[in-house]
């Protein structure tokens, strides 16, 4: 089916200049094309990384502009022209990705708006440089039909980026920002620096249809680059389908075509524009292409069997040298505090935890247990006291920074990447933060290719391992409850952490889940895993694996020692009981 | 006067955590049924003030029915696009049915122009910030003294325990829209005779209310307030001294300014981070 609709729009693009002459219908194609280049660069920031820009078609007048000012007014080559062109795009989009990614939501929408509407004023406003409203003529055109072929060609070169892009390391990691943040910045990526990345993509597509917009029609005005043209993009995206690679296409056709079809409604553009736009929200809320995917279901891959597995990674997923570590602990506490408007959460904590075994911290419920990881992990800081892991102040650093000194986490409820395979989710913990280069992605060099490889093969190794190989194609949203504590398990294991922090691991396992956690626990330590910080509530698991055992009671930490010492202690009989020992 | 606009934003963001990001458009119809009543049909012009205000506050509630109550039910974030896709369309009919030219909208304030020291003004461009003042002031008189205000506050601050304390959410919401609507239609009524009644007038007018919103901090009243005076005042200086063009250049950049300074904006307040 999928096949089928590539080959009939690749067949369409082939047969049209030699079914007809007529110089019209080339032209809309042509505009079909443009339209498929900026769109599909548009998908990775919106399709992938979920983040909304209404000011491309600034990027779109950089490219054209560009072009047009270098080959008209400096006579350079216009292949060099449209080079230069794209990087300013890109350049320009990195600085605006810089400013307007420290925000989201309206306030992102806001700031790419803003940042059309200046382009816009620009344009009209630098008369010398940009010739104002009148806009610029005599750009060389390279004839109707070369511009057809390079449009055509352009635009069938675009979506092959981005498929490569999507099934590469970066493809997953804007997948994960989008899917959840706070998971993906647990695993050392810097969901900042990531959104960034994509913006920049994003524009440099965008100024590169601009650029051939420039030479197709041989004259360009700040008419053709209002905001309207930034909705436009967006609307003919949403409609195809976001995060689907086909979805710019459908998108393009629709909304080229059906204006010219209906030239003498002109009236009601704007009209059918938006209904078209409600239509797609309530009814196809994943665009066209997402509707059929609904009804023509991708074939599964092929299943999976323990015979694919390179078995020499899966029996030890951490090679963490384990002799020659120092006898200074791996994570000291010291004098901890954090309140809340007021409510204390944390009060003078002190701890410190050995390079190896499992470290339980337990407490009522509001004791403060999520808080303590939150510090120790970086997504609070405290606001007073000290966090040392290996002896450097980590106190203050953001959670991805923590991450890549060799910090891995669960939380409280299992935080998946939903959109992502089970595979996939693993493979971004291997990755973590080294993604490769992000040009050599979208071209899947050979390099990229190989490094593709091993590392979905490492991810393969542990998802067989810990068992749940059956699953590995299916998106992680479909796994039961059970299974995705151990799946978050598994991909934080995939970092090789030297520290582990576990957020109720148990928490609406059943008891045999609970056990085989059990047992998971004690093979990891046995093995000379990382050391675990354990938070729990039940009792019995935190008793049976636990090393050492602190008691967590409004913010204070009551008792620590061995679980048997513990247990006894009276003021955690109190803690616990309420009744004073 | 954009500070009456953007106050719009606020009250719906604070309620339901969306808005319309068609704001303008609200602010189009408000001038457009004035006009039609008042210079259309030759009402005199109290019944048809109130009339535009009751047909802003209907307009507002269809908004909020159509575009939002479905995503904000399932928090999604589609309201955004929705409400421009409901915009896009308002404004559309509005130009097939009120025409493409833009029109005078005759007030006896516009007649003749008071000279200040070499620079002339109308008496209504006065009155736009006093009227704008005292409203934006009514409605935080309601926020703070009345019982249902406060009832709003509390939906803003908690949805969830608001709606077990008995307060009926959908109303709230639907309620903070019309206002938002129908502050937006006193917006349109008092810049009309200033500004021409055309069915394209709102969209400028939304943005630079949402970019003043969006300085002052959507959270704060009045930190918008202060952003919308503030906004006025730096628009008219390099209107005045650089050029009319670079008025929207600077007055955007101003925006972006901000957001990496201040991403919440001046006043406004950052959103606790949940993990």
């Amino acid at each position: 089916m999928e096949r089928l609709g590539w080959g009939a729009i690749a067949l369409a693009a082939l047969a049209l200049p030699a079914l007809t002459a007529n110089t019209y219908y080339l032209y809309v194609a042509a505009t079909v094309g443009l339209l498929v280049i900026v769109t599909a660069g548009l998908n990775v920031l919106v399709g992938f990384t979920g983040q909304i820009s209404l000011g491309h078609a600034g990027f779109y007048a950089i490219g054209a502009y560009t072009a047009a000012l270098l080959t008209t007014r400096a006579g350079w080559n216009p292949l060099a022209a449209v080079a230069v062109a794209i990087l300013l795009a890109a350049l320009v989009g990195a600085g605006v990705a810089g400013a307007a990614l420290r925000v989201s939501g309206p306030y992102l929408a806001m700031v790419t708006i803003a940042f059309g509407i200046i382009v816009e004023g620009v344009l009209i406003e630098w008369v010398s440089v940009t010739r104002g409203p009148g806009g610029i003529f005599n750009i060389p055109k390279p004839g109707l039909q070369r511009s057809y072929w390079l449009i055509m060609v352009t635009a069938a070169l675009a979506l092959w980026l981005v498929a490569n892009l999507r099934s590469s390391a970066w493809g997953r990691a804007f997948l994960a920002v989008r899917g959840s943040e706070v998971a993906a910045e647990s695993l050392g990526l810097s969901a900042y620096y990531i959104r960034i990345v994509a913006f920049t993509v994003s524009a440099a597509f965008a100024g590169a249809g601009g650029t051939l917009f420039a030479f197709l029609n041989g004259y360009i005005s700040p008419d053709s680059f209002t905001l309207q043209t930034s909705i436009l993009f967006l609307l003919a995206l949403l409609f195809g389908g976001t995060g689907y690679v086909a979805g710019p296409v459908v998108g393009s056709l629709v909304f080229t075509l059906l204006p010219e079809l209906l030239t003498g409604l002109a009236d009601y553009r704007l009209i059918l524009y938006g209904g078209l736009l409600m239509l797609s929200i309530y009814w196809l809320p994943s665009g066209v292409v997402g509707a059929l995917r609904q009804i023509f279901p991708r074939r599964r891959a092929q299943t999976r069997t323990q015979a694919d597995l390179a078995p020499a990674d899966a029996a030890k997923p951490h090679d963490r040298p384990v002799a020659g570590e120092p006898e200074q602990p791996l994570l000291r506490v010291e004098d901890a505090s954090l309140a809340f408007g007021g409510v204390t959460a944390l009060a003078d904590v002190t701890l410190s935890v050995p390079a190896r075994g499992i470290y339980a911290v337990i407490g009522p419920n509001g004791a403060g247990k999520t808080t303590l990881l939150n510090v120790l992990s970086g997504y609070y800081a405290p606001d007073a006291g000290v966090v040392r892991l290996n002896s450097e102040s980590v106190s203050g650093r953001p959670p991805y920074a923590i991450a890549r000194r060799g910090v891995a986490r669960t939380f409280q409820t299992a935080q998946l990447f939903g959109d992502l395979t089970v595979l996939e989710n693993v493979a971004v913990g291997v990755a973590g933060p080294r993604l490769g280069n992000v040009i050599s992605a979208l071209l899947a060099a050979p390099q990229a290719r190989r490094q593709e490889r091993e590392l979905l093969q490492r991810a393969l190794a542990l998802i067989g391992a810990m068992g749940l190989l059956e699953w590995a194609d299916r998106p992680a949203k479909a796994l039961p409850a059970g299974l995705r504590r151990r799946l978050e398990i598994i991909r934080a294991l995939a970092r090789k952490p030297r520290l582990l922090l576990l957020d109720e691991p148990a928490a609406g396992l059943s008891s045999s889940e609970i056990q085989e956690l059990d047992a998971n626990l004690t093979a990891l330590r046995d093995s000379g895993g990382p050391a675990i910080v354990l938070v729990e509530h039940h009792m019995d698991l935190v008793m049976a694996v636990s090393d050492q055992v602190s008691v967590l009671d409004y913010g204070r930490i009551i008792a620590s020692g061995a679980p048997d010492v513990v247990r006894r202690h009276p003021a955690v009989i109190e803690a616990y009981l309420g009744a004073s020992a | 006067m954009y500070g009456l606009v953007a106050l719009g934003y606020h009250i719906t963001w604070v309620t339901s955590r969306t808005m319309n990001f068609s704001q303008g458009t609200a602010v189009m119809a408000g001038a457009v049924v004035a006009y039609a009543t008042f210079v259309g049909l030759g009402w005199p012009f109290l019944p048809s003030f109130i009339a535009t205000l009751l047909a802003l506050a209907v307009f507002g509630v269809i908004i909020e029915r159509v575009a939002v109550w479905p995503f904000f039910r399932v928090a999604s974030p589609a309201w955004l696009l929705s409400t421009i896709a409901c915009g896009i369309i308002a404004e559309n009919t509005a130009m097939l049915l009120f025409g493409k030219d833009a029109r005078a909208f005759p007030s006896p304030l516009t007649q003749r122009p008071i000279l200040v020291g070499g620079a002339g003004f109308y008496p209504q461009e006065l009155l736009i910030p006093v009227a704008g003042l005292l409203l934006m002031g009514g409605v935080q008189l309601f926020y703070h003294r009345t019982g249902y205000g406060k009832q709003l506050k509390a939906v803003a601050y908690n949805p969830e325990a608001a709606g077990l304390m008995g307060i009926h959410i959908p109303r709230a919401v639907m309620f903070a829209y019309a206002l938002s609507a129908l502050l937006a239609g006193v917006a349109g009524v008092l810049l009309a005779p200033v500004l021409n009644v055309a069915a394209t007038m709102g969209t400028i007018i939304g943005l630079k209310a949402f970019a003043v919103a969006i300085i002052g901090g959507l959270t704060s009243a009045p930190g918008i307030v202060i952003a919308g005076l503030g906004y006025g005042l730096v628009e008219s200086f390099v209107a005045g001294y650089i050029s009319t063009g670079a008025r929207e250049i600077v007055g955007f950049a101003l925006v972006i300014l901000v957001l990496v300074l201040r991403p919440w904006g001046l006043l406004g307040s950052r959103p606790a981070r949940r993990v």
